[in-house]
């Protein structure tokens, strides 16, 4: 079991079966990378997992091609011809293409692996342009310190049964039922909960957190497109989780925001005269996360 | 009342054959399965107490029950598992192995008693905190344990007559005291983590 | 060997059967209610109901005849040998505790296909109340005890699918022994089933609980009574994993006839072993975790809230310690009997049997590092998500090992298409879909979108039913020869095939777009642009669910109309099971059976058959 050769009888098959591959292959990964892949490009997060989502049908095809090829091909050209029952060639294993089998798996899912490592890393480096000093996913933060362009919008996302409130930390502490993010402006999200796990899915942004009563989930979003967004609760609530849906969130222009927060400031302000000072950077303490 | 030694000679020989094997294969199958049982708990008790949510790992005030007391309980129980221990292996029907199951026997009896007065004069309500939740949650399955655990060993000493399954049958009743001893390896470990590292 | 004085002969009068069974549970289960409420705790009776539930299966089994050895062994008396099969061949032995491995095999085959109907019948009521995107045909109120029924039910039958009915039946019969290494613990893994069953559907009756087969806190904490009939229900469950994992594990390391060599087990056998080591070590984890939710539903200790010193992450932790390694006790079974027919149907022996084995125990062994995979998006330190994104990606390399077996086995051979044949190659394109979307989910930025989504349900659809279940219809049509002695139809048996082939991916393929078009799971109303997709998802499953019923008529036209019994080896097999007449006898072989070959030895010159086995023919004068 040495040395890999080919046996005579194996030859016409794995020619055959190379060219059907190929052909194959190739027209399946041209059609597969034409698709336009959710979570779509309304974030750069959300882009990077489109990418990624591309990336994995792409190899994925023709994996699959190969397998049902297999299959399909074994149904035709090895089926039983004889009436009566005869044996097949007494074939034990062939330690060369078995070793390359595990090999080329072994690659091609630590190439996975590596890709999908290296995106998270970039997802979490962004966000450390614009909020210096501070580790990933943790810190209470105060904000609107120092006069840095682009620096990032603190929101608390928070989840109850069974709708969403959203809380702008930096502005005073406003609280409104539907999210408006300024566009190519990192926003980091504080997703928590008010009774029971909830999650936060807004699709078209590419953010999914789960929301735990008493804990501050952190997830970083940058929006680079404007346009609107829906938020679905994906974690089962109870009786209204179907019904947890918001499909007014919205991406737009700086100066829209702006203008929308103001008038949002304005419009809380009697209620901010009445809470405490440090009510609206609120994050659940102590800062707990899982594990 | 006939007596029919015949048949069950036969069939006890044949099981005998076959248990010697199998029922140490299988009191280690069981043995595995409750270390991961236990090992849940624990890892219950080294979570939350890390995490310390809202710092109510233990409500203000809350403390372990007398250690005292739980030195007692632990020292029972391993007197239970040495004295089954050593009465196993005693060559049949001998003044030892006599003494011994039974003794051992009383020791697991007073355990459960004296486990459960404790569980019932806690010291502490459980809604004070995780502490008193993992508390409750570990010492009470581990007497539920051991609880079913005295009851069989009620069963093994029942079984010392002359004719009685623990002695026709030695490979069970000694492979049990594997059992008793794991229960008291794993009350050792719930009494360093509930009482002195808390 | 000692020589018995005299001996008594007492016995407990009281017969031993179901009925008994459930004379003693009902009171009971009042008895149990009416401790609950001496507590006098603030619980909405949650200590009661739990209580009740565990009185009423206690005296259930005490009724069906489990306590009498016990009790026999306190009170002195003489303990009853394990009863010689011979004695008691009737009819009524099905519906008794029988300690016979066969007879326990034939138990658990036939609850579990009508546990299989009711979840499927959930199911349809599902599929149903999603023609419509929003809750008119099902309540939300109703909708969510639905989809826990359907959910948990569907999670205790693929537990046992396999190794209940087949592992107990076949075991010893592959292995060369006479019985299991403990017919009682067998026999409690059988009967904790149907009280599982009972418990769950009694949910009904409290109005459900609302978690789905999940149970994360605080949602089911706040849930009312129909939660408590999951805690107790999977807990039986989980006592039923472990008693099956003992038995197992000890027969196929105990048993084996002589020459049964480690290299000679047949691949059926080493995906029991696998699975029994997951279902031992596994199961007890989630018996903590219940009862830790008990705990905090009756006593109010506080495991899961995060305001009092508790942690929702500890559950989700702990459940999914226990249910990444349940999922593969779902498929590792599967997987055996893959590589267990397929090479019978080519042919040929199994290409790789040493690599096949090594594949099982890598998905065994890998299948402890990945849990919180499930909870990349639920809020972990972030540090964490590469390694386990890494190793759920390296668990697909053992599994792929099992598809290289099999296409190695299929390569150049003279493959027989029957049924059973059928229904592996659909396993091979169903797990291929299922195992490729979970790479999808395994890859941290992708799960962003899919986790919670139909994207995963899809994909758990296409492992557990595409491949688990298609698994499990391979095994009845192969083996139910030899377990009824009657052959199923195999024209009934293509058609089955083909129109499950064809409605399941019909089903289930669109689902995941269905996902990946923001759809989350477990929801009753949805967006109305899917409706076109869901209504089309429906209809496929009316179909689907119409397969399963020419199932179940093709199982009852074998049993109840067909005269002619079976060969002893239709299929003309090497493996040991197929060596002994149809039925087996009661003590499975006429002496005990020296192994002098592999079962897969197919075309090799001057192979041997794989057993002697001291003269002994099949009964109907089979191959």
């Amino acid at each position: 079991m040495g040395a890999f050769h080919i046996e005579e009888a194996d030859r016409p098959h794995i020619v055959r079966l190379l060219i059907i591959w190929v052909i194959l292959s190739a027209i399946g990964i041209v059609g597969v990378l034409q698709i336009n892949y959710p979570p779509y490009d309304q974030s750069i997060q959300g882009q990077d997992q489109a990418s990624t989502l591309k990336l994995l049908t792409a190899l994925a095809t023709p994996v699959f091609i190969a397998v049902v090829m297999m299959v399909v091909y074994s149904a035709i050209y090895f089926r039983r011809t004889t009436r009566e029952l005869v044996d097949g060639p007494p074939m034990l294993g062939n330690t060369p293409v078995q070793i390359a089998w595990v090999a080329i798996s072994a690659i091609l899912v630590l190439f996975l692996a590596v890709v999908g490592i290296a995106t998270l890393s970039n997802e979490n480096a962004a966000q450390l342009v614009g909020a210096p000093g501070r580790a990933i996913g943790g810190g209470q933060t105060g904000a609107g310190t120092s006069g840095e362009e682009n620096k990032e919008i603190h929101v608390q996302v928070i989840a109850q049964q069974w709708y969403f409130t959203y809380r702008y930390a930096d502005y005073g502490g406003v609280e409104t039922t539907h999210l408006y993010l300024p566009v190519n402006h990192p926003v980091e999200l504080h997703v928590t909960s008010l009774d029971i796990i909830h999650s936060f899915w807004a699709y078209q942004l590419g953010v999914k957190a789960d929301a735990n009563p008493g804990v501050d989930n952190i997830f970083h979003v940058t929006p680079q497109k404007t346009g609107s967004f829906q938020v679905r609760c994906s974690e089962l609530c109870g009786l209204w989780h179907g019904n947890m849906v918001d499909s007014e969130g919205q991406v737009v222009s700086q100066s829209d925001f702006d203008t929308w927060i103001a008038q949002q400031q304005k419009d809380f302000e009697t209620i901010a005269k009445a809470v405490p000072s440090y009510a609206p950077y609120y994050f659940p303490l102590p800062l707990v996360k899982g594990s | 009342m006939a007596v029919r030694t015949r048949p069950y000679e036969a069939a006890a020989d044949a099981e005998a054959l076959l248990d010697t094997r199998l029922v140490a294969i299988g009191t280690w199958l069981f043995l595995a399965a409750e270390i991961f049982f236990f090992a849940a708990w624990w890892f219950a008790f080294f979570y939350l107490r890390a995490l310390n949510n809202n710092q109510a790992w233990k409500a203000p005030g809350v403390g372990p029950p007398s250690k005292g007391y739980g030195a007692v309980v632990l020292a029972l129980a391993l007197l239970t598992a040495v004295s089954y221990f050593l009465g196993s292996r005693q060559p049949i029907r001998t003044i030892l192995f006599r003494l011994l199951t039974p003794v051992a026997l009383v020791f697991a009896i007073a355990t459960c008693l004296f486990q459960g007065y404790e569980m019932w004069h806690l010291g502490f309500g459980l809604t004070d905190g995780a502490y008193p939740s993992v508390f409750s949650g570990m010492t009470g399955s581990w007497l539920l344990q051991f609880a079913l655990a005295t009851a069989w060993l009620g069963s093994i000493v029942t079984q010392t007559g002359p004719a009685g399954d623990t002695v026709v049958r030695r490979q069970p009743a000694a492979s049990f005291a594997w059992v008793l001893l794991f229960l008291g390896a794993v009350g050792v470990v719930n009494y360093i983590l509930l009482y002195l590292v808390a | 060997m000692v020589t018995p004085a005299r001996v008594s002969e007492r016995r407990l009068s009281i017969p031993n059967n179901p009925i008994t069974g459930i004379v003693l549970a009902i009171p009971a289960y009042f008895v149990g209610i009416w401790l609950g409420t001496l507590f006098g705790l603030n619980d909405e009776r949650n200590t009661g109901v739990i209580l009740g539930y565990v009185f009423a299966t206690a005296a259930f089994l005490a009724g069906v005849g489990f306590l009498n050895y016990p009790l026999e062994r306190l009170f002195g008396w003489r303990v009853t040998p394990i009863t010689d099969p011979d004695e008691n061949r009737g009819i009524g032995r099905f519906f008794r505790l029988s300690l016979d491995h066969k007879v326990i095999g034939i138990q658990y085959l036939v609850t579990i296909l009508l546990m299989l109907l009711f979840g499927g019948i959930g199911a349809m009521l599902i599929r149903t109340s999603l023609l419509v995107p929003d809750a008119s045909i099902t309540p939300a109120g109703n909708y969510l005890p639905l989809i826990g029924l359907h959910s948990v039910m569907m999670i205790f039958i693929t537990s046992a699918v396999i190794v209940g009915p087949f592992g107990n039946y076949l075991v010893p019969l592959m292995i060369g022994a006479r019985r299991m290494a403990f017919p009682r613990l067998e026999a409690l893994s059988f009967w904790v089933v149907p009280p599982a069953a009972v418990i769950l559907a009694a949910a009904t009756f409290w109005g459900g609980f609302p978690t789905g087969w999940t149970g994360y806190p605080p949602l089911s904490e706040q849930a009312l009574q129909g939660m408590d009939s999951y805690i107790v229900g999977f807990t039986l469950i989980a006592i039923a994993l472990v008693s099956s994992g003992v038995n197992m594990l000890a027969t196929i390391i105990g048993l084996r006839a002589p020459g049964m060599t480690w290299t000679r087990l047949p691949m059926f056998v080493w995906g029991i072993f696998t699975t029994s080591i997951l279902g031992l070590l596994a199961a007890p984890v989630l018996a903590a975790a219940l009862t830790m939710l008990a705990m905090d539903r009756s006593v109010q200790t506080t495991f899961f809230l995060a305001s009092n010193g508790g942690s929702n992450y500890l559950w989700e932790n702990l459940f999914w310690f226990f249910g990444h390694p349940e999922v593969y006790i779902f498929i590792l079974p599967a997987f055996g009997i893959i590589m267990e027919v397929v090479p019978h149907f080519a042919r040929k022996p199994l290409w790789g049997y040493r690599t096949g084995v090594v594949g099982l125990f890598g998905v065994a062994l890998l299948s402890w590092f990945v849990w919180q995979h499930h909870l990349f998006v639920s809020g972990i330190a972030p540090v964490l998500r590469p390694f386990y994104m890494l190793s759920t990606e390296l668990i697909s390399i053992p599994t792929g090992i099992i598809f290289l077996v099999t296409l190695g086995t299929l390569w150049r051979a003279r493959v027989w298409f029957t049924v059973p044949m059928l229904f592996c190659l659909g396993f091979l394109f169903n797990f291929l879909i299922g195992g490729i979307s979970g790479v999808y989910l395994s890859d941290v930025p992708t799960d962003v979108t899919l986790h919670g989504s139909y994207f995963s349900m899809a994909h758990f659809h296409y492992t557990i039913m595409g491949g688990e279940i298609f698994a499990l219809m391979a095994a009845c049509y192969y083996w139910l020869p030899k377990m009824t002695g009657k052959m199923l139809s195999p024209t009934i048996g293509r058609v089955h095939f083909w129109t499950m082939f064809i409605a399941f991916n019909s089903t289930f393929f669109p689902l995941f777009l269905a996902g990946l078009l923001n759809m989350p799971r477990r929801v009753s109303t949805y967006d109305p642009s899917l409706v076109g997709l869901n209504r089309w998802v429906s209809i496929s499953a009316y179909f689907l669910f119409a397969s399963m019923v020419l199932f179940a008529g093709n199982l009852i036209y074998s049993w109840f109309f067909v005269a002619k019994p079976a060969v002893a080896n239709p299929w003309h097999a090497r493996s040991l099971e197929w060596q002994v007449p149809t039925p087996p006898p009661a003590r499975n072989f006429d002496r005990v059976p020296v192994i002098v070959a592999g079962p897969y030895d197919y075309g090799i010159p001057g192979a041997r058959p794989v057993a002697d086995l001291g003269g002994m023919v099949g009964a109907t004068g089979g191959g």
